[in-house]
This record gives C-alpha cells, sequence and structure tokens, in this order.
C-alpha cells in the first residue's frame, strides 16, 4: 500500500508538464490505474495467509464438542456377519452405477460420541490413526459429502482396536446410522481384532453384512472377494526416521525380534539359536531399561541391547510369529527394514493379499516346520533372497507405510471389485517402480502367424505427384497378398484425378481425402484398413518389384509386432558433439527403417495417432519432417524389439528428400534428422531403437540354384 | 472553479476504486476457501486437537501374546498346512499315486488316469508317494461311492478328483482330503486347499488338443461385439447398438441382428457374455478357444486354476445388476485392453486347457508349487508364454534365466556361449572345428562330449578359451542332459564332423542374442504332409522354406536342455535314442511347441558341402542333410506323441546387412561369410 501512495505522488512529478487542462484529469486516471494495479498484485501474494485464516474461522474444532449421542439400551443390535456373503449377494452395486471415473464413491458419517444409557461411552470418541485415516479418505477422489450419491458407507466410530471399544453398545451404534440397512456398503475398519482369552481372528461386533477390512483374519473368518484383509499398522513407521538400505547378505541370516511369544516358540527359538549359533539372532525383552528409552524400541539378547528397529537391518530374514493374535504390527517394521518375514502363522491371511503376491516378498512356513525354518531358507537362492528383499521395502514404501496408504489401496481394492473392466493390474499392484520402468510388455504378445490369405493394405501418402502415384500403383497391385489400395490425399488445394483416370486395378482401391496437408494422415488408424498389415509406400517409390514386396509381407507374418521396411538406418552416438547421430551409409548395422516403403501392424496407426508420448507428433507435423523416425521410436519403445530390414540395399532415389538431392540439402537433411532422434530420445526419456546386424533374406537368396525354382527370384537387382 | 472540478473528479473516481476494492476484498478473501469446500468443511473436520488424540493402540497393547497354545482348525475348514502333510514330499517333490480304476470305466476318468500315469510326478508305489489321487468317474452309481482305500487315513494327503460333476462327491465322505472339481461353486470351496478345474465338454482330447482359433491379434472388422451363452448350449451374436442388456429380462429386449448358432460352433465375437450360473461354465472355455474375451456376469463358480492363473488378464468379471454399465464399458473399452485380454485369453487356452493332460499336469504343477514354497513358479511364468508347465521352476525362480521373458524383465541373455561338441563313434578330435569355434569372438569355453569307445587323446590342442572333456554315454539323447559345466546361456550345439567357419559362428551368435528363445542353426530340414504316405515326412532337400534347424551347429539356450530331460516323455526320448535324427527332429519339435514360431536360419558357405566327406550309413556321424528313409517314421511318431504338429515354416534367412551387396567388401563385417 505504502507504494502505491508512494507513486502516486512522485506520478506527475516524472510526467513532463502538459499545458493543456486536461493535465490533471491524466494524472489522475494515471495513477488510479496504477493503483488498480498494485493492489490487484498484492492480492495475487496474499492469498495463502488469506486461505488460512478462512480455515481457521469455518473448520477448527475440538473433538470434544462433538455431539452426544444417547443409546437406549433396547436399540436393536444387528446380527452377527453373514459368513457366506460375496459381492453379488450382499453388496448393492446399484448405488455405485453410473460413474464415468471408474471409481467409488465413498461417504463418511459425521463424527458423533456414542453414550449408552446411563452415559457411559461405548468407545474412546476417535484415535488418532483413525482421525488420519478418514482424514486420507476425505482428501481422496473417492470423497463424497453427498450421501444419496455414495456407494461405499464408513462410520466414524472408531473400531480399529477391539479392546478400547464395548462390543454389545458399538454395535448398537452401527445399527443407528442413518444408512444402516443391515450393514449394506458398509466399510468397518479393525486393526486389532478379538479378545482375552480366545482372540477372534476378525472383529466380535455384530456387523451384518458390513464388508470388514481388518487385520488379523484368518482363512476361515475372511470372506474371500468380499472382506479386504490390511497390515497392522506399526506406530513406529511415524515415529522412527530408518533410511533404506540396499539389499545383500546382511549380520545375521535369521532375527526374531518379537517379545511376547508363546512359550512354546521360545522353546523353538532357543533350539533353533542353539543350533546355527551366530547365524541367528534371537531377541527378547530387555530386563534392565536405560531410562528415557521406552521399552518398544529396546531388545535385548542375555546382556547385550538393540536398538528396535534399527537391529532389524542387520538381518536377511525375520521372523513374524503368530501372538495372541494373527496380524502383528511387526511385519510392517521387518518389511521396512527390507528383511525378508518369514511367516510363521497357520491359517493367516497375509494383508491386500487379494492383490499383492507374497511370494515374491516373503516366505511362508507352517507352523509344525518351525525348526526347520533355517534349512528351508539355506536353499533360496541369493539371488531371489536380494530380490526379496527389494520387494519387501516396496510393499512396505507402497502399502504399509502410513495409514493413508493403507485406506487408500483398501478403497482401490474394493472399486476395482466394483468397476473391474477398470481394475489396475498385476504388475500395478506388485512391480516396484524400477521394475516397471525397466520391463517392457508387448502388446502383441501372443507368438502368432497370421493366415497369408487375408493380405496387406497399402496406403500411399500422396500430395500432387499424380504421374509417379499412379506408377507406384500399378507395381504394388501385382503384388499378389495385395488386398487394397489406399491413397491418402494430403492436398487440399487440387482435386484427386477424376475416377476413370486412376489405373485399373483388381483389388478395390479407395482415396481418403484429408482436412490438413499434416505427415501424420499417413499414420491414421482408418476405417478403410481391413487387415492388420499395412504397407506404407510413398508415391515415388517405383523400385521395389513385386517379389520383393510379397517377400516383405512374408516377412512381416513371420514378425508382425515389428517394423518391417526396406531401407534401413542407423542412429549412432555422436561423442564429439555428446548427441546422437543420424546414420544413411552403408553400414553393417540397421536401428531403423524408412516408411516409405514399410509393413506394419495397423495397431500401431492407433498408438501413432492416440498414445503418442509429448508433443512428438505436433512437432512432425509441424516440421514436415521425421514421422518415419517417429513411427520407429513408437514401435520400438512399446515392443522392445528391433526393426527387420528386409532384401538387399537399392539405389533409392534419395527416398527420404523431397526435392532434388544436393550435396548441400543432402546435409541439412541428416543435420535435421539427427536433431528429430536427439528430440524424440528426449521426450521418450531413453532410446528405445535396438541395433541389428541382421536383414532378412529369402532362403535361397544368391544361393547356388535354379533361379526359377526359387520363390521369390527377382530380389535385389538394381 | 476548475481546480474543484478537478479535485472532485479525482475524489469521485478514488472514491469509486476504494468501493471496487472493499467489495472485491471480501469476494477474493471468499474466493480461496470455497473452492475448498466443495470437498471442504462438509468433509472430514480437522480437528483442533488431532495431535492430543490418543494413538489406537497402547504400546504394550501391541506385543500381548495369547495365552493357549496355536490354534487348532475347526471341524470341517482345512487349509494346507493342517491337512496336507508336505513333509511326506521327500526332498520336497511331489510323488503322485492314482488308484487304479476298478472295474469298467468311462472314457473320460481313462483319460485322466493316462495323464496322470504319464506325469513326470507319477509313482507307481503308494508308500512313497505323499498325494494320493482318487479319480472319481461320473457314472459310478450312488451307492458304490465309498471304495475301500488301504490308504484312505482320513483323506489326508489325498486328492480327490472329478473331471464331470457326479453325485459321488456330495455324498463321500471327503474328510481331510483335496477336492478338484470342476467349477466348484465360491462357497464350498476352499482357496489354497482345493483346485478348481475347468467343465471340460465331453470329448475333450488326451493330447495336444485343438489350437486357438485366433489367427490375429486384432478382432477382424466388422466381427460382433458380443456374443451371449445360451442356456442351451449354443451362442447368440448381439448387435452392438443396444439400448438394453442382451441377457434376462431386466431389460428390453433389442438383440439388433439376431444370430442363434448351434452348439457345436466356437463364437465369433470381441466378447463373450457368460452368465453366472454353473452349467454355463462349459461357455468359459469354447470362449477361451475362440479367443473370445470371456464376460463373466457374476459367476458363482470358482474360475479354473484361479489360484496360478490372473484372471483378469483375460476375462472380464462383471456385475450382472449392472447391464447397461458393462455393455457401456465393454464398448469403450481401450483397443491396448481388448488386445491384451484376447491374446491372454487364447495363450491361456493353449497353454492350460486344450487337453486333458494339459488340465491334469497343471492340477498337479500347483500342488508341487504348494509343496515348493519359496522355490514355486512365480507369477510371471504362470500367466505369460510359454505358461508354467513349459517354464520349469526347478530350472530357475527367476524369470531372467528362462529364454521368454527379457523383455518384461528388461534383461538380455549372457553375451557369452558355450560350444559343446559331440564326438561319436569314429572317436576323431574335431580339432580344426575347435580352433575354429575358439576364435569366435564371444566364445566362454568348448566342452567336448566324448561319446566313442575310443578314449579321449590325453593332450588336446591350446586354445584361447578353456577346453573340458564329458564323458558320454553314447546315447544320442545324451547331448541334451543339462550339464552342469555349462554356464552360459547360449549354446553352441556342434558334432564332430561340422566345419563352421569363425565369422559364421560369431554372426550366428549376434543373431541368437536378438531371439535368445528360439534355435538359429545353419542347416535345415523341412517338413511336409505327404499325401501318398497320409503321414508326414521331411526332406533335406533344399527349398524355399524349413522348419527344422540341424543341432549339429545351432545356436540355442540351455534351458532347452532341462526341458529336453525333464519335460519329454520318456518313451519319445527312448524312440530318439533308437533312431539318431529323430533327435534333431525332437528338439526341433520341443522347442517349436514352445515358441509356436519357425527356427531361424543364417548363411551357410557351400564351400563347407563341398570339403564333407560324403553321407555315411546310419549309426555313423549324423552330419548330413539328407535323412534316412528309416527315419522318416519318426516323424509322425512324435506327432503322435505331442498330439499335434508344433513345426512351423519360414521363408527367410537372416543375413548381415550387407551381405553380397555391391559394396567394397572393406566396409563389411562378416566379409568371409561371402568367400567365393
Amino acid at each position: 500500500m505504502c507504494a502505491s501512495v508512494k507513486y502516486s505522488i512522485r506520478g506527475p512529478a516524472l510526467i513532463p508538464r502538459m499545458k493543456t487542462k486536461h493535465r490533471a484529469y491524466y494524472i489522475t486516471l494515471f495513477s488510479i490505474v496504477l493503483l488498480g494495479l498494485i493492489a490487484t498484485g498484492m492480492f495475487q501474494f496474499w492469498p495463502h495467509s488469506i486461505e488460512s485464516s478462512g480455515d481457521w474461522s469455518v473448520e477448527k474444532r475440538s473433538v470434544r464438542d462433538v455431539p452426544v449421542v444417547r443409546l437406549p439400551a433396547d436399540s436393536p443390535v444387528p446380527e452377527r456377519g453373514d459368513l457366506s456373503c460375496r459381492m453379488h449377494t450382499c453388496f448393492d452395486v446399484y448405488r455405485c452405477g453410473f460413474n464415468p471415473r471408474n471409481k467409488i464413491k465413498v461417504y463418511i458419517y459425521p463424527l458423533k460420541k456414542y453414550v449408552g444409557e446411563a452415559g457411559v461411552p461405548v468407545s474412546s470418541t476417535i484415535s488418532r490413526e483413525y482421525n488420519e485415516l478418514l482424514t486420507a479418505i476425505s482428501d481422496s477422489d473417492y470423497y463424497t459429502d453427498d450421501i444419496t450419491r455414495a456407494c461405499l458407507f464408513v462410520p466414524s466410530i472408531d473400531l480399529l482396536n477391539q479392546n478400547s471399544l464395548r462390543v454389545r453398545e458399538t454395535a448398537q451404534a452401527l445399527a443407528q446410522l442413518s444408512r444402516w440397512d443391515r450393514g449394506t456398503n458398509h466399510l468397518l475398519f479393525n486393526m486389532l481384532p478379538g479378545g482375552p482369552p480366545d482372540y477372534n481372528t476378525a472383529l466380535d461386533v455384530p456387523r451384518d453384512r458390513a464388508l470388514l477390512a481388518g487385520g488379523g483374519f484368518s482363512t476361515w473368518t475372511y470372506r474371500q472377494g468380499y472382506d479386504v484383509s490390511i497390515p497392522v499398522y506399526s506406530p513406529l513407521s511415524a515415529e522412527v526416521d530408518l533410511p533404506e538400505k540396499g539389499p545383500g547378505p546382511r549380520r545375521y541370516f535369521l532375527l526374531s525380534s518379537q517379545v511376547a511369544l508363546h512359550p512354546e516358540y521360545r522353546e523353538d527359538l532357543a533350539a533353533l539359536q542353539a543350533r546355527h549359533g551366530e547365524a541367528v539372532l534371537v531377541l527378547d525383552k530387555c530386563s534392565n531399561l536405560s531410562e528415557g528409552v521406552p521399552a518398544a524400541r529396546r531388545r535385548c539378547h542375555k546382556q547385550q541391547a538393540f536398538d528396535y528397529p534399527q537391529v532389524l537391518q542387520e538381518a536377511t530374514f525375520c521372523m513374524v510369529l503368530r501372538g495372541a493374535r494373527l496380524g502383528q504390527a511387526v511385519l510392517s517394521d521387518v518389511l521396512r527394514a527390507g528383511c525378508v518375514p518369514v511367516i510363521i502363522a497357520d491359517s493367516y491371511v497375509l494383508p491386500f493379499s487379494e492383490v499383492l503376491d507374497w511370494k515374491r516378498a516373503s516366505v511362508v512356513v507352517p507352523e509344525e516346520k518351525m525348526l526347520d525354518v533355517y534349512s528351508i531358507l539355506q536353499s533360496i537362492p541369493w539371488r531371489q533372497i536380494e530380490e526379496m528383499q527389494r520387494q519387501a521395502r516396496w510393499f512396505w514404501e507402497a502399502y504399509f507405510q502410513s495409514i493413508e496408504a493403507i485406506a487408500l489401496a483398501t478403497l482401490q481394492i474394493i472399486s476395482d471389485r466394483v468397476y473391474p473392466y477398470a481394475a489396475i493390474s498385476y504388475e500395478d499392484w506388485n512391480d516396484p517402480p524400477a521394475v516397471k520402468w525397466g520391463s517392457v510388455s508387448n502388446p502383441l504378445f501372443l507368438p502368432l502367424i497370421p493366415p497369408q490369405s487375408q493380405g496387406f493394405t497399402a496406403i500411399v501418402l500422396t500430395y500432387d505427384r499424380v504421374e509417379s502415384l499412379f506408377r507406384v500403383i500399378t507395381e504394388v497391385s501385382k503384388v499378389p497378398s495385395l488386398s487394397k489400395l489406399l491413397v491418402v490425399w494430403n492436398n487440399q488445394n487440387k482435386n484427386p484425378p477424376e475416377d476413370s483416370l486412376w489405373p485399373k486395378i483388381r483389388v478395390p482401391l479407395k482415396v481418403v481425402r484429408t482436412a490438413e496437408n499434416k505427415l501424420s494422415n499417413r499414420f491414421f488408424p482408418y476405417d478403410e484398413i481391413e487387415t492388420e498389415a499395412v504397407l506404407a509406400i510413398d508415391d515415388d517409390i517405383i523400385m521395389l518389384t513385386s517379389d520383393e514386396l510379397q517377400f516383405g509381407y512374408e516377412v512381416w507374418r513371420e514378425f508382425p509386432d515389428r517394423l518391417v521396411g526396406y531401407p534401413g538406418r542407423l542412429h549412432l552416438w555422436d561423442h564429439e558433439m555428446n548427441k546422437w547421430k543420424y546414420e544413411s551409409e552403408w553400414t553393417n548395422e540397421v536401428s531403423m527403417v524408412l516408411t516409405g516403403a514399410a509393413f506394419y501392424h495397423k495397431y500401431f496407426n492407433y498408438l501413432y495417432t492416440y498414445k503418442m508420448p509429448g508433443d512428438i507428433k505436433n512437432w512432425v507435423d509441424a516440421h514436415m519432417n521425421c514421422e518415419d523416425i517417429a513411427m520407429n521410436f513408437l514401435v520400438a519403445n512399446v515392443t522392445g524389439k528391433a526393426v527387420i530390414k528386409v532384401t538387399p540395399r537399392k539405389k533409392f532415389k534419395c527416398p527420404e528428400c523431397t526435392a532434388i538431392d544436393g550435396l548441400s540439402l543432402d546435409q541439412t537433411h541428416m543435420v535435421e534428422r539427427s536433431e528429430c532422434i536427439n528430440k524424440f530420445a528426449s521426450v521418450f526419456g531413453t532410446m528405445p531403437l535396438k541395433v541389428v546386424e541382421h536383414r532378412a533374406d529369402p532362403v535361397l537368396y544368391k544361393d547356388d540354384f535354379p533361379e526359377k525354382l526359387k520363390s521369390f527370384p527377382n530380389i535385389g537387382s538394381l | 472553479m476548475q481546480s474543484w472540478r478537478r479535485k472532485s473528479l479525482w475524489l469521485a473516481l478514488s472514491a469509486s476504486w476504494l468501493l471496487i476494492l472493499l467489495r472485491v476484498f471480501p469476494v477474493l478473501r471468499l474466493a480461496e476457501p470455497a473452492r475448498r469446500q466443495a470437498g471442504g468443511p462438509q468433509g472430514w473436520p480437522r480437528w483442533l486437537d488431532a495431535e492430543l488424540l490418543q494413538s489406537f493402540s497402547q504400546p504394550g497393547e501391541l506385543l500381548e501374546y495369547g495365552p493357549q497354545p496355536p490354534q487348532a482348525p475347526r471341524g470341517g475348514s482345512c487349509y494346507r498346512e493342517a491337512c496336507f502333510d508336505a513333509s511326506r514330499c521327500r526332498g520336497g517333490s511331489l510323488k503322485v499315486f492314482v488308484y487304479s480304476a476298478v472295474g469298467p470305466i468311462s472314457e473320460t476318468p481313462r483319460k485322466v488316469l493316462t495323464s496322470i500315469e504319464g506325469s513326470r510326478y507319477h509313482t507307481a508305489s503308494a508308500a512313497e508317494a505323499c498325494l494320493l489321487v482318487l479319480v472319481l468317474s461320473p457314472d459310478t452309481p450312488a451307492g458304490e461311492c465309498h471304495p475301500a482305500l488301504p490308504q484312505w487315513d482320513g483323506g489326508k494327503n489325498h486328492l480327490v478328483l472329478s473331471l464331470h460333476p457326479t453325485p459321488c462327491l456330495r455324498i463321500f465322505q471327503l474328510g481331510q482330503a483335496m477336492v478338484a472339481e470342476a467349477s466348484p461353486t465360491v462357497d464350498t470351496f476352499r482357496p489354497g486347499f482345493d483346485v478348481a478345474l475347468p467343465l471340460l465338454p465331453e470329448a475333450h482330447p488326451l493330447r495336444g488338443g485343438a489350437l486357438g482359433q485366433l489367427q490375429q491379434h486384432s478382432p477382424l472388422p466388422g466381427v460382433a461385439l458380443i456374443a451371449v451363452a445360451e442356456d442351451r448350449g449354443g451362442w447368440r451374436l448381439a448387435g452392438t447398438n443396444f439400448s438394453a442388456c442382451p441377457w434376462d429380462g431386466r431389460c428390453e429386449q433389442d438383440h439388433g441382428p439376431k444370430q442363434t448358432h448351434p452348439q457345436a460352433t466356437l463364437p465369433n465375437a470381441t466378447f463373450c457374455l457368460i452368465p453366472g450360473r454353473s452349467p454355463d461354465a462349459l461357455h468359459f472355455l469354447q470362449a477361451l478357444q475362440a479367443g473370445c474375451i470371456p464376460v463373466l456376469l457374476s459367476p458363482r463358480w470358482e474360475l479354473p486354476f484361479s489360484e496360478v492363473i490372473d484372471w483378469t488378464k483375460a476375462a472380464v468379471v462383471a456385475d450382472e445388476r449392472l447391464p447397461l454399465q458393462v455393455l457401456a464399458a465393454l464398448q469403450e473399452m481401450p483397443l491396448t485392453r481388448v488386445l491384451a485380454l484376447r491374446q491372454q485369453a487364447q495363450f491361456l487356452w493353449d497353454a492350460y486347457f486344450s487337453s486333458i493332460e494339459k488340465v491334469i499336469h497343471t492340477t498337479l504343477e500347483i500342488i508341487q508349487d504348494r509343496i515348493s514354497g519359496a522355490s514355486a513358479h512365480p507369477s510371471l511364468l504362470w500367466n505369460s508364454p510359454p505358461g508354467a508347465l513349459l517354464a520349469l521352476s526347478t530350472f530357475s525362480t527367476s524369470p531372467s534365466d528362462f529364454p521368454f521373458y527379457h523383455l518384461q524383465q528388461g534383461s538380455r541373455p549372457l553375451g557369452r556361449f558355450s560350444a559343446l561338441i559331440w564326438v561319436g563313434a569314429p572317436g576323431q578330435p574335431p580339432l580344426k572345428l575347435i580352433q575354429a569355434v575358439a576364435g569366435a569372438q564371444h566364445c566362454a569355453q568348448i566342452l567336448v562330449l566324448w561319446s566313442s569307445k575310443k578314449p579321449p587323446p590325453p593332450r588336446w590342442p591350446e586354445t584361447a578359451v578353456p577346453l573340458t572333456v564329458l564323458d558320454g554315454h553314447r546315447k544320442a539323447s545324451d547331448r541334451f542332459l543339462p550339464y552342469s559345466a555349462i554356464d552360459t546361456d547360449a549354446i553352441l550345439s556342434l558334432d564332430a564332423h561340422s566345419s563352421l567357419s569363425t565369422s559364421e559362428v560369431d554372426f550366428a551368435f549376434m543373431v541368437w542374442q536378438s531371439f535368445p528363445e528360439r534355435m538359429v542353426g545353419f542347416l535345415t530340414w523341412s517338413h511336409f504332409w505327404d499325401e501318398a504316405q497320409g503321414g508326414w515326412g521331411y526332406t533335406g532337400e533344399r527349398a524355399n522354406e524349413f522348419s527344422m534347424v540341424l543341432t549339429s551347429a545351432a545356436f540355442y539356450h540351455r534351458y532347452y536342455h532341462t526341458l529336453f530331460t525333464h519335460s519329454l516323455p520318456k518313451a519319445l526320448r527312448t524312440l530318439a535314442d533308437e533312431s539318431p535324427p529323430c533327435v534333431d527332429v525332437l528338439m526341433n519339435f520341443l522347442v517349436a511347441a514352445v515358441t509356436k514360431l519357425p527356427p531361424i536360419k543364417v548363411p551357410y558357405g557351400p564351400w563347407h558341402q563341398k570339403a564333407r566327406p560324403p553321407p555315411l550309413a546310419p549309426g555313423g556321424p549324423r552330419f548330413r542333410a539328407e535323412p534316412q528313409p528309416a527315419s522318416q517314421d519318426c516323424l509322425n511318431q512324435m506327432a503322435a506323441g505331442f498330439g499335434h504338429m508344433p513345426l512351423v515354416s519360414s521363408r527367410l534367412r537372416l543375413d548381415p546387412v550387407l551381405f553380397k551387396d555391391p559394396v567394397s567388401v572393406l566396409r563389411k563385417k562378416y566379409r568371409s561369410l561371402e568367400k567365393p
């Protein structure tokens, strides 16, 4: 504000004195405009403080102030959980009906404090973790505040720990929720089920049809495909900083860090340690704790004390034994330390086992084989162990490390059941980012050789070279397997020749007129293309013989997922310039084929038009060059395979050039093409092209064999 | 006057600005929170005292232990550890005993028995076995469901198997036995313990089986989008633009062009809608075979082999209660996903379902995987070609050790090879060949497999790479044993009489690195259907196409040695031993059955052929282009053993990029391949 005032005072002094009577008027106008600009500018810089103050006045309340609900003693109790529930019997999908984004909508009931008739609360209002969980759902894409549009309902009644609630009264509180309806489409979260003495493996609160996301399911309380098995959150995840430790052998081979174990297990552990000595470390509670260190953070072996969870990083394998409950928070700590969990808890349903492949991150050993655990683990090759260590850490990072991660994974699983056609895949759930980056999933992975009878569609991109075009059409039409010819007329100013003028050929000929003169029109997935195989051919490629084209098609049939073309090119790393270089000389290697004459699968047209990364497509159209290099990049990137160059080199009349070839033109051409390679490599983030040293020829090419007995005699003549 | 006017103008203007500012300010103030309000205030509140909330568990609580000993399974519920004693499988390998049938049995159970007996897990002794299989027949009268089995023991370590619904399964006291049943209902199926089998048609072939019908990757244009399974067993094509669901009476019937097909024909559509009742499971396999993506509407039955097969990659399980949404989703499904589902459905058919033998072997493989624990097949091996029956987990559990998964793993085969030279009867050390191979750029070692009666010479020539002599047993199939000395991914298999130049070896290895799952060879044979004989024949004549490469000079992955030795039926290997050229045929059959692709031929100098001695009598060196007439029959016997003809023909040869091009020889990397 100060600044603006200052400016308005100084304003007039800066302006040369005008003797017109309107001077003051202009000055005023100017200063007002200036003031306005400055004021607007200041608002731009201030929104944060404005927002927070607004936030403060609207939202913040105390948990203590939530409304109190008194439950009459005779209010209804839901039935016990129905073990036969499945999604198609107990879940009401109609509530999830129309949803373009294929994501379920989740509603959270407002927080209330429930008290029994005597005024005794049924449970602690809400725990820190459950508050975090509901916050995470509320901040996610799943959340809706409209109860009528919700597909899934999450009560705000905190059920995470069964020990901190009264079972019957909590059930009554659930039953009086406004949309309870026998618990249909209600999701309950519980991490510590059961209670002494028998510790049930699922929440004891009667819940009728409600789905349970539970932390300690056994195979006979878990309703496959209905309930969700979730981890028991370890509070140490947030408290302790434990940097990642790379995979590899560690000081101890096997470690047990749990303190409260059944005496039978203790005996077995002691026996294991006695038998294998140093390699096995069994920890227990510390008898004399040093001050200031919480018991949960210390473990002892005889007199030696260890920091927990840091000690887990010293072991290759870490035991996760059944305690009072099947689900153990130690599993989370173990995964985090990159220690491979050895799960000894018969019938335990591992967290998110519906989607996570635990074989890749853990070893499950039957309880009765506990004494053999050492030899079982010894038989696993080191390469696999290292893979498991990496996988364990990745599972923790993705699905265990925070309450938010647990909540979102749970909702994703339920959402994928409701919208299975949009579900995320095994690889999405299980592959760590490093693997996802390095791996290629070929879209045409099924090994098959398409039937010859289908033939191919030739696509000729043309502008106005009608004479040359007609020659190409005549030549190509001689190829036996040609089934259709498509001319893409890329000239908007000129009409294609009349029907009567076109060469008469034995296959259908279609002319497609384009709206704009763009190179990408060559790669559009036209409906007219009825074959899988496409031959892209320029309107001046008249030097290819019918035998050569037919052979090219035969080669494509054997490699339907590759670009199969005639002129080959190479990319090279220029060590002086530190960038990629385009090479068209006679080399021993090939990494690209020109699409001036190439066979490929029609699917790549779809990819080029709709899935080309970054701005490559527009870039190509703007520069009117390099559409073929872009196609080579695209196919190599998606299939991970090299091109196939067919038949010997020919004198192509500079197939890449559009005008007369001269030395200087040729050089600028090469520079432009090199630029394309560098540009595409940066957009793809990698160099997908693969270099090979082979090309495909007919079996008897140049063999000492009667020419007339060869299938493709007319190949390689210049 | 003027100054007053000026002042008043100024005042008015600034006043209006102030007004505007004041009005705008509150709006701006609210603008930001308002955007949050959409999901904000009605969302979960940010509690003032959120930091003060208690944790859900007290520190000690997470560490409690139960006072009672580990729980025992409750009545009726079996899970793997409790009801299956894996320790009876010594060395972690499955041994299967099958109770032979009492009295006459129908065809399908007989095929099942044959398949189990042909499995590499089969044992004839019940005492040695750790899995005892009882095959139920659908036509057993309900009264005779209780065979007296001496080893029954409450059903422990037993598998009760039935390919067709049988009343016995309902009556039989199963006890602790596992059940392998066709399309079990979801309610009775015990995941991880029972095995869900596919519901097979009546006359399902024993071996090989009908190939999948998919001939191309993408759906043909103009093919119907959806076929609906009919009650009577046929299929009905539904048009693409219906305004209502094409199944059940819940919505208006508007089928568009309506065609009903008889039971025998397979659906020709992109998606196949299959209702959820158990008998409809029969349609499921038809859809897989046709390469039609199965869309299962709330199936009440467990999908076959769901323990290991990731059905989300091959089928869509949809809720029958949301017809419009399912249809919209199918219509709008991205092409990329349609392609993936289609190919996966077809792959699964070929890998696990096309014959009874495959179904039974898959069942046993699943149980073996349960026993193996950490060394079971990873999910990738089950769910990508060629499938877990052909990717043995005894070879490795790391996918990048196999030749099939380098793309998915982002890995590549090791860049070196081992030359394995088989020295037969005459017992002449192939000195020239050794020198030629040892000079190759990527040769890691030379292994000489000495199979001659003569003792090997004590001294071998000095070579640039290590040379080891292995003692062979003079059986032709010995050359394909998985020798532990082979530590490279690639093997160059050679005969003592092979003749190769260093340059040829170098180039062939470069090619092999691009195709590690195939055989890359120099000399070829081709097979053909002999109308006159009514059988298969093959020839070594030079021709425009080929389907086999001779293993007397070929590169291939060392995994094929393991597969050859451990997965082929013993009968076929014996056959190969009796007639040596059959070994070549058998190896080519095996690789073709795995890859479904032809081998690769690389150039081979014509001068080798001239230099070679004339072919000797049978039993002599096998390096000849022309197979012996006596061995013609082995092709037919192999084809019968495989259940079909797996060989695929190729019409191309891979040459160096500048091969015989009119360019200076100095530019060429493999110039000696063109020696006149």
